[in-house]
């Protein structure tokens, strides 16, 4: 029997190909909170999609007469998110902006997943002296304060839009690691790992088709919880004004970053790009608090 | 339990070699050279030549990491570029500002969240608990920069009820033998100052607790609610507990631990938070002097300041572990 028979009938032995997910979908349909959730993040990513379409001027354009000698005019009728301190329409830059945030998460989500989930499946699966050092660098890394490494990497790197994502990224790696690792240990002596190993199906094969995609589903919440941070952290750092270098960008953390001068007379200018950071982040939480119960084991077949 | 602990400490050990090796490998990968890294942009070549003398630049890099770890040793941190000062005495003086900032901030976190999680537990289903998850999840979602942002427009800006920026208004007069000032005002029973301090103490820690509350408000409901059904609580209120002392010692008590656990684990946002925190509220602690390290590229600053709150944050977790140990046998155990 080759081994690509025995995995056929493996999978002809699990409850209905696809199970654990089509409950989870089924549960997560149900869930009030993550629709939300779902429609807030559906928004995000259409807006950031159609920015050119929906943005009612270039983000960059510039009229400081329009400024009418004060800074800055709020919400109107022609501007409806009022103008920035140097004459730009808000909500163009709004719009545009969405389109930072998410290619900012999702890049530097990406980044922490990838090598962290290498990492992790290397350590726990491997073990021994390789799982020793793997899990102690992550410690060291831990040691420092998320942020504080962020930045510490952003000094190195230099500030820029780019530098942000890898150091937000950077930070994320020693959490996928641990996750990762954690979970292939839960799943490394099961049964079935052990009827695989036991009619000599390489190590690797084991891995990836046995091992990786019982052990993902908690990697998948994290990823989702970890596209909130890092949206937070970015605009964090972008405040801070180690984001894009180039002011015009309309970056939300950036765009928040001199509105403290003008609180007084143009309160818009950092309530607006505030509310819009959190709603998209607000929508990341809620679809990962909706899949990690979607997904958690305990609660199948209780939809 | 002293085994535990020594064990706990040795663990210590490889973290804080990994990390002096991560930032002495860290400083050189900066750009430019460790001279200039150190120097500043302006040194002149002579400056660049004593100080790769001293640093020993020219040695191999092992006896330049042997170098800086002894350096460590005798707590030289070096000088920061800008002030000419020692980075020890420059953190000595500011760290203080951070850590008040920080105990004000998890004070209003625990002393908020914790009721707040017991009662939407105690009424789980109802209106109340659903607004407390719904708040919670506003709370972790909100940067903690434009909370900042707007607890000061609405209330320093706007209502006019607190100070916007500081630690303590410039026209009163505080000696600072501790620069703890809440307890640098009780020791010199100077009440108006004490008053002022913590009106400037109020808003940055609301801002920097927030994240910390929803966390700790959501952690006591789940632990609350998983403890209130056992066997033992049933138990006590067969027997006739009064309510009140079921509540405290069987429920609360036996819930306690994965509180510990989270508020433990809020340290290392509460220190990266500081960062944000301080720079809304321009507060003199260790946030905006590492902040302006970066501006004016003072790395001797961002090494040692970075160096130091890793081995604070360290120190604080082994506390936090060994804590359980006390709380939970079994792990004191195993």
């Amino acid at each position: 029997m080759s081994i690509a028979e025995i995995e056929a009938r493996e999978a002809a032995l699990e409850p209905g190909s696809g199970g654990l997910w089509r409950d989870a979908w089924a549960r997560i349909r149900r869930d009030r909170g993550a629709l939300i959730g779902f429609a807030l993040v559906g928004f995000f990513v259409f807006v950031a999609i159609f920015a050119p379409l929906l943005a009612p001027e270039d983000p960059r354009f510039q009229d400081l007469s329009r400024l009418g000698g004060s800074c800055c005019p709020g919400p109107s009728l022609d501007h409806w998110f009022g103008i920035d301190a140097l004459g730009r329409d808000e909500l163009s830059r709004i719009i545009y902006g969405a389109r930072y945030s998410l290619l900012i998460g999702v890049v530097s989500v990406a980044v922490g997943l990838s090598v962290g989930m290498v990492f992790g499946s290397i350590a726990g699966y491997i073990g021994g002296i390789v799982d020793s050092v793997i899990m102690r660098l992550t410690d060291i890394m831990l040691a420092i304060p998320g942020f504080l490494l962020a930045i510490g990497i952003v000094a190195m790197l230099g500030p820029g839009l780019v530098q942000i994502m890898v150091a937000v990224g950077v930070t994320q790696i020693p959490i996928f690691t641990r996750l990762m690792r954690g979970s292939i240990l839960a799943q490394r002596d099961n049964d079935f790992v052990l009827a695989a190993r036991s009619i000599g199906v390489p190590r690797r094969a084991i891995l990836s088709s046995h091992i990786l995609p019982n052990a993902i589903s908690p990697v998948i919440v994290q990823a989702t919880l970890a596209l909130a941070t890092a949206i937070i952290e970015v605009a964090g750092l972008g405040f801070l004004g180690l984001g894009p270098q180039d002011p015009s960008t309309p970056e939300w953390g950036t765009m928040l970053t001199d509105t403290t001068r003008y609180l007084q007379t143009a309160p818009h200018l950092a309530i607006i790009p505030g509310v819009a950071i959190v709603i998209s982040v607000l929508g990341f939480n809620l679809i990962g608090d909706g899949l990690r119960e979607a997904l958690d084991p305990k609660m199948r077949g209780r939809g | 339990m002293l085994r535990f602990v020594v064990r706990r400490l040795l663990l210590l050990v490889p973290i804080l070699i990994g990390l002096s090796i991560l930032l002495f490998l860290w400083i050189r990968a900066l750009p430019g050279s460790p001279a200039t890294a150190l120097l500043g942009e302006r040194a002149t070549a002579e400056q660049i030549e004593a100080i790769n003398e001293q640093l020993g630049l020219n040695d191999p890099i092992w006896e330049q990491y042997w170098a800086y770890v002894r350096s460590l040793l005798e707590f030289d941190l070096g000088d920061s570029v800008t002030t000419r000062r020692p980075v020890t005495d420059e953190f000595v003086e500011r760290f203080p500002a951070t850590i008040e900032l920080a105990v004000a901030a998890m004070f209003f976190s625990i002393v908020v969240g914790i009721p707040l999680g017991f009662l939407a537990a105690k009424r789980y289903g109802s209106f109340f608990d659903h607004f407390s998850l719904f708040a919670s999840l506003l709370g972790i979602s909100i940067p903690i920069f434009v909370l900042a942002i707007i607890l000061k427009y609405i209330f320093a800006v706007r209502l006019g009820w607190l100070p916007t920026v500081g630690r303590i208004s410039v026209l009163i007069d505080l000696e600072t033998p501790t620069n703890f000032y809440i307890l640098d005002a009780i020791i010199t029973r100077n009440w108006e100052a004490l008053w002022d301090v913590i009106k400037h103490l109020i808003l940055p820690a609301i801002a920097l607790g927030t994240i910390p509350l929803a966390i700790i408000t959501r952690i006591t409901r789940a632990a609350v609610l998983d403890v209130q059904n056992e066997d033992y609580v049933r138990t006590a209120r067969a027997k006739g507990v009064a309510p009140r002392t079921v509540d405290g010692r069987h429920i609360l008590r036996n819930a306690m631990l994965p509180i510990v656990t989270i508020i433990g684990l809020q340290v290392g946002l509460l220190l990266s938070g500081a960062v944000l925190t301080e720079t809304v509220f321009a507060w003199p602690g260790i946030g905006t002097w590492l902040l302006a390290a970066i501006e004016s590229r003072d790395y001797a600053v961002l090494q040692g300041g970075i160096l130091i709150i890793a081995i604070v944050f360290v120190i604080v977790n082994l506390i936090v572990d060994v804590s359980y140990g006390f709380l939970n046998p079994r792990i004191r155990l195993s």
